[in-house]
């Protein structure tokens, strides 16, 4: 008897949960409506276009979960540190180390089998990555230096980096673009699906998104990033290290960026390309604010948000409209999520 | 102090104005609580705004004016939602952020489109001022520069003015240092943030704008290149003082022409690793001006007059 009425319950609180969201991408999208009716483009063509694109075809589809793993993972990311009340700016940065790496291994051991390769290789991506998030997090831990700063600071020292590597280390002559030659077969990612191409990358990323989800709700060190994130004094005064769980969170978050270079690397381009990041970093922090910081929503406002994306870039093809009106959307739902915090309060 | 000093130092003279004005509008705000740390999106949309409207109408002083217009907009919201609504400042500010660097891409295509050349806009005036810019050495580096220059050095010397030499001033810091207090004593905190958010951002707009004004003549995308994010890393290194600011912005502005000088000449250094060199010594900069400096009190924190607490 209680059984069946606690269900209800939990779908109560769900709905009321999800309300807001859903009133926050409604009213988004009413006024990028305005927006482009004033510009006089068809906005319901505009909003079919947008919101369905990704399930119109396979290939689609396929192009919309390819784009969801990196962007996954870029946001998780943001949202361990953040669970701690730390902002990890440096996604982009630690996505293009963790590509070097990944490619350096499968470039330089190109030879080996595969079942030692492409572990190798996703390794080394989650290692670099968590190696540059590790020297922020270091003057932090050591100096108090506001993470903020130096984790943005990192990226555009990324981008120098990654441009070297692409035309001074494996340079591939043939090339147009600063690009490195391609990484051992073996390094590739296997594909779920060969037609249209779905990359394991993805299911790495939500097998990270699970972990991330066990560690931060199941585990001693998820308990004391919560607690610290809650009341850094209080949790301090409880004996918990609050420095040094700033510094692991934003080592991990490093980790998962750069995991997500590996995959971009081994998954998709099988190469290292300069300029490969786009706008990952951005949609990452943009997925996590959205999520309010919550583990848990990431995957599912990351799927959403994957799907804006891939429906922008139609939109542009067919329409003619730019694609930051994506972002533009993408931005109001965050303003309209923020906002209706206000309105509960209340 | 031959010609190549000259030059060295007329191009540090140039390129300090962004980072004075972002930083400047980074202080203002900070010294009554608010951090912005949306300043790499607010200088892209001034950079972007200021660039369409000068291109458009032909007139680099309405650019100018739309740009620290459209700045000033960034400002409100963020004092809106973190004094009014009391939003967390970084939060907020992280999205203005990303709403700016949108913004002003989508601005830029929907009025330009994509081109194979570039539309250009002619770059700020040179003002010789009469008489001083005669002087040897002195007078070509700083009596002839544009405009802005004048007015980033004279910005700077009335901010120290009024901060620490007017009654409003010693309010505005009473503010940043303990808003309960200075409530208490009948100051207007909610106006005063307000005011200094709205201005500061106004400041970032006007850095933005001087980019394509000056330096390039044209609007690429994420063309501030960091600039946003040194100039917070300035205002700690200048331990949120005007005076300090002003001189700090010195050495970010000569390590940037440094790097670019580099670039050109080569040194048997791959150009990567000088490009890196202006975030690298950011970074430096930073384990000591963070040591050093003690940012206002209530820096980061909103303020809620009902519950007399901090937030």
């Amino acid at each position: 008897m209680a059984e069946r009425a606690a269900l209800p319950r939990v779908v109560a609180r769900l709905l009321a949960r999800a309300l807001p969201y859903a009133l926050a991408v409604a009213a988004a999208f009413a006024a990028a409506g305005v927006f482009l009716a004033a510009l006089g483009f068809d906005v319901g063509r505009a909003y079919a276009t947008i919101l369905l694109t990704s399930f119109r075809t396979p290939f689609s589809f396929a192009q919309t979960l390819v784009k969801f793993a990196p962007l996954l993972l870029q946001a998780l990311a943001f949202t361990l540190p953040l669970t701690a009340r730390k902002f990890n700016i440096g996604g982009e940065g630690q996505l293009i180390v963790g590509a070097i790496g990944a490619a350096a291994v499968g470039i330089a051991l190109a030879d080996l089998h595969a079942a030692f390769l492409l572990p190798a290789a996703v390794a080394a991506g989650i290692l670099f990555g968590a190696l540059w998030a590790a020297l922020p997090a270091w003057l932090l831990y050591r100096f108090g230096i506001n993470e903020i700063l130096t984790t943005v600071l990192m990226n555009f020292v990324s981008f120098g980096l990654i441009d070297y590597v692409a035309t001074e280390i494996w340079p591939d002559r043939a090339a147009g673009h600063p690009t490195t030659v391609a990484v051992g077969a073996g390094a590739w990612m296997p594909l779920l699906v060969v037609r249209p191409p779905v990359h394991a990358g993805v299911l790495l990323a939500l097998g990270a998104a699970v972990l991330v989800h066990f560690y931060v709700r199941r585990t001693v060190g998820g308990y004391e990033l919560v607690a610290t994130g809650a009341n850094p004094r209080a949790a301090s005064v409880y004996g918990i290290a609050v420095r040094r769980v700033f510094l692991s969170s934003l080592v991990l978050g490093g980790a998962l960026a750069g995991l997500s270079g590996a995959i971009e690397v081994s998954g998709v381009h099988h190469r290292l390309i300069e300029g490969m990041q786009s706008n990952f970093l951005l949609l990452g922090i943009i997925v996590g604010l959205i999520a309010k910081g919550n583990n848990a929503a990431v995957p599912f406002v990351a799927f959403f948000i994957a799907v804006l994306d891939v429906g922008a870039s139609a939109l542009q093809r067919t329409m003619g409209v730019p694609v930051e009106i994506g972002f533009i959307v993408q931005a109001l739902v965050l303003i309209f999520v923020l906002l209706s915090d206000v309105v509960r309060r209340r | 102090m031959d010609g190549g000093f000259v030059l060295f130092a007329r191009l540090v003279m140039l390129t300090l104005v962004p980072y004075v004005l972002a930083a400047q509008g980074t202080m203002l705000g900070g010294r009554t609580g608010v951090f912005n740390v949306a300043q790499e999106g607010i200088m892209l949309v001034g950079a972007s705004v200021g660039f369409l409207v000068a291109y458009a109408w032909g007139s680099i002083g309405y650019g100018l004016a739309l740009a620290a217009l459209t700045g000033a907009l960034f400002g409100l919201v963020l004092a809106s939602f973190t004094t009014t609504l009391r939003l967390n400042q970084f939060v907020v500010g992280l999205a203005l952020f990303f709403i700016g660097v949108a913004l002003s891409t989508l601005l830029y295509k929907l009025t330009i489109g994509v081109t194979l050349t570039p539309p250009r806009i002619p770059t700020l005036p040179e003002i010789h001022l009469p008489g001083l810019g005669d002087i040897p050495v002195l007078g070509p580096i700083l009596f002839r520069q544009n405009v802005l220059v004048y007015a980033a050095v004279v910005l700077s010397l009335l901010f120290w003015y009024g901060l620490y030499r007017t009654r409003l001033g010693q309010n505005l810091r009473a503010v940043g240092e303990n808003p309960m207090a200075a409530d208490s004593l009948g100051v207007n905190v909610a106006l005063m943030r307000y005011a200094t958010t709205i201005l500061g951002a106004a400041l970032m707009g006007l850095a933005g704008a001087y980019l394509p004004m000056v330096f390039t003549g044209t609007f690429t995308e994420g063309m501030v290149r960091g600039r946003g994010w040194l100039a917070i890393v300035l205002t700690f290194f200048g331990g949120w003082r005007p005076d300090w600011i002003l001189a700090g912005s010195l050495f970010f502005a000569a390590v940037e022409v440094l790097s670019f000088r580099v670039q050109v000449t080569g040194v048997g250094i791959a150009y990567q690793f000088v490009l890196m060199l202006p975030y690298v010594a950011t970074i430096f900069v930073m384990v000591f001006a963070f040591q050093r400096v003690r940012a206002p009190a209530a820096l980061g924190q909103n303020y809620d007059r009902e519950s007399r607490t901090m937030a």
